[in-house]
């Protein structure tokens, strides 16, 4: 995937700037039931279909040290009560040729950039959230070990918008490191049917990001 | 040291007895916890320490029959998620309406209904309903909190290895910088004792006032009530009560041990009265509770402890001496707390002196 430059913010996605630059449609499967990380989750949901959203559009730019990652997917019919809707693009490290299907492993684990849709309680949440996956579920808050080399002016943020049964979220976040892993993988959660942690839809290759 | 499924060797277990012949239901436990822990935006549902009526569908609303658990050969039991609706309370009131809008003559003090079905249940919302039909009409109080279970399916369920089970005293605890609010283990957990707090997107629960046990002091339940019938101390302590009521004598039970986690919060059952004939002849032969009710709460060896409870009765009331008995009435007061008998207003609580090492942050390595 290009990932031409762009001098304006597009932080929205409804900016006029993602007009102009190509979008492709990556698929997306169930994260694999037998990678769960837990007998609990493994039972609980081996029976239950999960990874509803089949596919999403995505689209990135850069601009300064920041890449801007657009997705845009079909939103369920059903209502959310529990749990909401949620994406994130992952980035492995530079060397690591594991498969995105488990979001990380334990010996390789990768950088999530998470969004979910917020209640009104839930405001004074970040819009964005990065996180050190090592599998399915196995989300850990960047930062919290040493090491982490979280950096606070490289933290992510997003924008979101549902407009005609369909999300349009941008997630911006650190170029450096999308540039250094050279390649992206997607997740995506739908809310109405309880999804969430490692019960989502997942692109099941890396999406390669050709980044200057 | 016991191993539990989780794989959490612990140096000792810090365990509970209520003696529900003692509960009264005045629920100042709950809002000891209350006031202590769940103060809070995102807390105001939340009530780690609940008394509810039985038989009755408690809270959450029915949670007897949501699931979660193990099977015997340890397997786990799928688990509902209970709804906000399902735990209910939390409510706002119109006291702008009712008194200061000019409205008090006109308008009740309400909640205020969101839509969001959270007015049509509580934390004790069936209160004293009980069953049975007049003049045999029965029920008792069942105070609950985490049981802080030997094998705790919330921890085995926890994708992240945010809840888990410390080494030095068994308490199951959460470090909510690891928690992500996935709440599987509010579905994994079969006694529904876990809250979600939306505003900070993480899962909550009693925790055991860990901060008070490390300073020698009781939980603020056990402390506060003012019916002495909360026992807290170590299991495994050959000279303590909870040992002694559990372990030895066995009139001390578990609730809903077939749930599979082995919880550490027991219960002495409750001796019933007599249920009255037709004509209000008292029939000796039959309790008003009925034992197989007893028996769907607490298993089959609530019969033996009933009758050794009675047993007990019967002797005192022959002119005999009971341990048992003497235990449980608990003449004095600090004997209820084991280990944890320190007197919290003795406690230097300058903001200085507080230990910073008061925290539940996990320490060991998750998976471990």
């Amino acid at each position: 995937m290009q990932v031409p430059e762009i001098v304006d913010d597009a932080l929205d996605p409804a900016d006029k700037a993602w007009a102009a630059v190509p979008s492709e449609k990556v698929p997306l499967v169930p994260v694999p039931i037998e990678e769960q990380p837990n007998e609990y989750i493994r039972t609980a949901w081996r029976t239950r279909p999960y990874g509803r959203v089949a596919a999403v559009d995505v689209a990135a730019v850069q601009r300064g040290e920041r890449l801007l990652v657009r997705l845009e997917w079909d939103d369920s019919d059903e209502p959310n009560t529990e749990f909401l809707d949620g994406a994130g693009v992952f980035f492995p490290d530079a060397g690591d040729s594991g498969a995105p299907l488990t979001i990380g492993s334990h010996s390789a684990p990768v950088r999530l950039w998470a969004w979910r849709d917020r209640t009104p309680m839930q405001e004074a949440l970040p819009a964005a959230r990065e996180l050190v996956a090592s599998g399915p579920g196995a989300f850990r808050a960047a930062g919290l070990d040493a090491g982490d080399g979280e950096n606070e002016g490289a933290r992510p943020d997003a924008v979101s918008a549902l407009s005609g049964g369909r999300w349009a979220v941008v997630i911006a976040g650190d170029l450096a490191r999308a540039a250094a892993a050279g390649r992206m993988g997607v997740v995506v959660w739908d809310g109405s049917n309880d999804e969430r942690a490692g019960i989502g839809a997942v692109s099941p290759n890396w999406v390669p990001l050709t980044v200057k | 040291m016991s191993q539990d499924i989780a794989g959490t060797a612990v140096a000792g277990q810090v365990a509970m007895v209520f003696d529900l012949n003692k509960c009264m239901g005045c629920q100042t436990c709950s809002i000891a916890c209350k006031v202590l822990w769940t103060r809070e935006e995102g807390e105001e549902h939340q009530w780690w320490m609940t008394v509810n009526t039985q038989p009755g569908q408690g809270t959450p609303k029915d949670w007897e029959h949501m699931g979660g658990g193990r099977k015997k050969d340890g397997s786990p039991v799928t688990g509902h998620q209970p709804t906000r609706a399902e735990f209910g309370g939390g409510w706002e009131f119109n006291y702008d309406e009712v008194f200061y809008g000019g409205k008090g003559r006109s308008v009740h003090l309400k909640p205020t209904d969101k839509g969001d079905g959270t007015t049509r249940w509580g934390m004790n919302w069936d209160e004293d309903q009980g069953a049975g039909e007049y003049p045999n009409a029965y029920y008792f109080y069942l105070p609950r909190l985490c049981n802080h279970c030997t094998h705790p399916v919330c921890a085995s369920a926890c994708p992240t290895g945010a809840m888990y089970k410390r080494p030095q005293d068994g308490a199951v605890l959460r470090d909510e910088d690891l928690c992500q609010g996935s709440r599987f283990c509010m579905e994994a957990c079969p006694y529904k004792k876990i809250y979600f707090n939306e505003a900070r997107n993480v899962a909550q629960h009693c925790i055991m006032c860990f901060p008070r046990l490390e300073e020698g002091v009781a939980p603020a339940c056990a402390r506060q009530c003012p019916g002495r019938l909360t026992f807290v101390g170590m299991l495994s302590d050959p000279e303590g009560p909870i040992h002694k009521l559990v372990n030895e004598w066995e009139v001390a039970l578990p609730l809903h041990p077939e749930y599979g986690t082995t919880p550490n919060v027991f219960y002495v059952p409750p001796l019933a009265p007599y249920r009255l004939n037709e004509d209000m002849s008292i029939d000796y032969e039959t309790p008003r509770i009925p034992p197989e009710y007893l028996e769907s709460l607490f298993g089959p060896k609530v019969h033996s402890a009933l009758a050794t409870m009675q047993g007990e009765l019967d002797r005192v009331r022959a002119g005999g001496t009971s341990e048992i008995l003497d235990t449980l009435i608990v003449y004095n007061w600090l004997d209820l707390f084991g280990p944890f008998t320190t007197d919290p207003a003795t406690l230097d609580r300058t903001p200085d002196k507080v230990a910073v090492s008061l925290t539940a942050k996990r320490t060991e390595p998750a998976g471990g």
